[in-house]
């Protein structure tokens, strides 16, 4: 593993932590839901409407409490997950309304998206779960779409999945069905199985729905990744340090809550902080200023001794082209390198999060190998080394022929998977160009998976509780 | 005179709400015809703060903070033109903005709310998570020629179709176009729910409600 790079100094990332404390003591932050501030009066800390006063020993104490790492459980224990410490995961993005086509349309994603894309996580060698709210199903009646997308993503892959942060009585849902997979509650309090991705409402509040399923994973022992998207210049100063104060104090008032509730809850601490493009207030995320945010919060987070989350492969682009290529590759390789451990939105995003698409989805599998490699680093054994091939060939002559060769280079080496290598003459015949070659390569991946098989009577009783919900 | 208003111009077009409402105030001690004051001054000022914003020449944050500023001067000067029963004189047209019921996302509203200011639109905001009928009833009171709903989350977007519906059961539809935005919407939602108008930015939106108020 290649040593993650820092970009702030020690002395820097303490003047962060000393605004977001101060942020938090004098100004204060809302919590628009009344058993948290339930929780944070209990805990003696100063409640004044919604808006709670925190103090330095009380966000120190609890930030201690949060476990370093922890390992997220799957359906196949082989695909269990730690996430921590050198550890990176990848997964697909989260969230997208819309499905942008090969041929340069976009429409609203449905059921049928949600399900292709988990089958596409769950066939991908370097995507490492299958994640959460891949696509939103907008076919299916908002009350029961969560049912819906756990049901799919335990049914068509054994990888770890995301539960809903769609308020308390989904996230409980979330946990119900858990436990029907994994055979129990109790089980799964122990063993955690569902990691669900909490947003603050930035600047400096949490909403009632938010706050819900928070307090509901914290209590049945489920991990949470605690994020704030601070769009600077619009949510937020337009400053890059001003930006992450904000957003650290954010993240550091939800990672106490959980800590409140259930001392030791496995949290992630999160950031999507982006820019507001000063034209049009848009969200920006395929920025230099972006990779920054990045970089900063996997060093914050190690100072606080948590697991980091970032997003992956971000981009601004309405399509797939080299503009959607070259800035997911700065964000997706600012997170691997500076030591981010979940990388949400690793695989699929377009359009600033407005959409998902097929084809990006398989570039961006392509980048997340690349990176699995670029991470790997050097091998300094005697197969790294290489003298004995180099001395038997000498001066002149070449390393074709050579035994090392034929051997190692399967092992220090990566085959791209979709990647063009070929000369141009050859590549003339068809001229197909990444968006095309992806195009074709999406539907062979999906027409050759084979979910693994789930237990017919764990089935039975995830449709049993659906159509009890429903 | 001339030059408090060419003042007044000045402060809105450099976004200064302090100025504005110092220089408002100034109108009504001195008993200067406030609609002059409003003509001459602010609306010119935003008028030229629009121009630079469509030639690229400002940014956002520009375009925002002459708005507020306008807000402050109309919020001084408005009462005043009432209480001398005077007519403030035509503005383009005016439109009710907020986000809907269940979603109190703002952003996109107070950029939109900006640029109608900034175009010479008269925009009353009702803020965040806003029910149906209070759109229409706030449509009502001002004599609204648009509704403009923002919902940024898929699950709020139903709301904006529970604003038509509520036009056509109590037979107010022709009254007012209803505007739609926000992340996840479209022109297809927009045609689906019966919704007079989409735009995908704040901008777009006003081109449109140029258009459609033209006709």
């Amino acid at each position: 593993m290649l040593p993650k790079y820092n970009v702030l100094t020690e002395e820097q990332v303490l003047i962060i932590h000393n605004e977001s404390i101060k942020i938090l003591e004098e100004i204060g932050m809302e919590f628009e839901y009344e058993p948290a501030l339930k929780v944070f009066r209990a805990q003696g800390l100063k409640v004044e409407g919604n808006r709670v006063h925190f103090t330095r020993e009380f966000i120190e104490g609890k930030i201690k409490l949060a476990p370093a790492e922890f390992t997220l459980h799957a359906r196949n224990p082989e695909h269990d997950l730690v996430c921590g410490g050198e550890n990176i995961i990848y997964m697909p993005g989260y969230g997208a309304p819309f499905i942008q086509l090969a041929d340069g349309t976009r429409r609203k994603s449905t059921m049928q998206d949600y399900e292709n894309i988990v089958k596409l996580a769950g066939a991908s060698k370097n995507l490492h779960m299958t994640g959460g709210t891949v696509a939103e199903p907008q076919d299916i009646p908002d009350e029961i779409r969560h049912l819906k997308m756990i049901y799919s993503s335990i049914k068509n892959s054994d990888k770890c999945f995301m539960g809903s942060a769609e308020g308390r009585e989904r996230a409980q849902d979330s946990i119900e069905m858990a436990g029907l997979l994994f055979g129990g509650k109790d089980v799964i309090k122990e063993k955690p199985v569902l990691i669900s991705l909490i947003n603050s409402l930035t600047p400096l509040k949490y909403d009632e729905r938010m706050l819900g399923a928070l307090m509901a994973y914290a209590e049945a022992g489920q991990a949470v990744v605690i994020a704030s998207l601070v769009m600077a210049g619009s949510t937020g100063p337009a400053a890059l340090v001003g930006t992450l104060a904000l957003q650290n104090a954010e993240v550091l008032a939800g990672i106490a809550l959980a800590q409140s509730i259930n001392p030791g809850t496995p949290v992630v601490y999160g950031s999507t902080s982006a820019l507001s493009d000063m034209r049009t207030g848009s969200l920006s995320i395929g920025s230099p200023e972006t990779a920054l945010f990045i970089s900063a919060s996997a060093q914050i987070a190690r100072f606080y001794g948590v697991p980091s989350r970032s997003g992956g492969a971000l981009n601004d682009s309405k399509i797939v082209d080299a503009q959607a290529g070259y800035e997911s590759m700065m964000t997706l390789m600012a997170a691997s390198v500076t030591g981010i451990n979940f990388v949400l939105h690793t695989a699929g995003i377009l359009q600033y999060f407005m959409a998902i698409s097929y084809e990006k989805f398989m570039m961006d599998d392509e980048m997340a190998g690349m990176l699995l490699h670029y991470l790997k680093g050097f091998n300094f054994d005697e197969d790294g080394l290489a003298y004995d091939a180099i001395a038997k060939v000498g001066p002149g002559g070449h390393f074709l022929t050579q035994k090392h060769t034929r051997r190692n280079h399967k092992k220090e080496f990566r085959t791209p998977q979709l990647s063009d290598r070929a000369a141009f003459d050859a590549w003339s015949k068809e001229k197909l160009d990444t968006n095309q070659r992806a195009h074709k390569q999406w539907q062979e991946v999906l027409a050759n998976y084979v979910p693994p098989q789930l237990d017919e009577n764990i089935d039975k009783k995830l449709l049993e509780f659906i159509a009890q919900r429903s | 005179m001339k030059e408090l208003f060419l003042e007044l111009k000045q402060a809105i077009i450099d976004g200064d709400e302090d100025i504005v409402g110092e220089l408002s105030q100034k109108v009504i001690d001195e008993s200067i015809n406030p609609v002059d004051a409003v003509q001459e001054g602010l609306i010119k000022g935003i008028e030229v703060v629009g121009e630079l914003w469509k030639a690229g020449e400002v940014f956002l944050p520009d375009v925002m903070m002459s708005a507020e500023a306008m807000k402050v001067g109309l919020g001084l000067l408005e009462p005043e033109i009432a209480k001398l029963g005077m007519s403030e004189g035509e503005s383009k047209g005016k439109i009710v903005l907020g986000t809907v019921e269940g979603d109190i996302h703002d952003i996109g509203k107070n950029i939109t709310g900006a640029m109608f200011t900034a175009a010479g639109y008269k925009v009353f905001d009702i803020g965040t998570d806003i029910k149906a009928e209070d759109f229409v009833l706030k449509a009502q009171e001002v004599g609204a020629d648009i509704i403009g709903a923002s919902a940024l989350l898929t699950t709020t977007m139903s709301a904006q179709k529970q604003i038509i519906d509520y036009l056509i059961e109590h037979n107010l539809k022709d009254q007012f176009k209803v505007f739609i935005g926000g992340g996840p919407t479209s022109q297809a939602y927009a045609d689906e729910i019966g919704a007079d108008g989409w735009a995908e930015s704040a901008d777009e939106a006003v081109a449109l409600a140029d258009r459609m108020l033209a006709k």
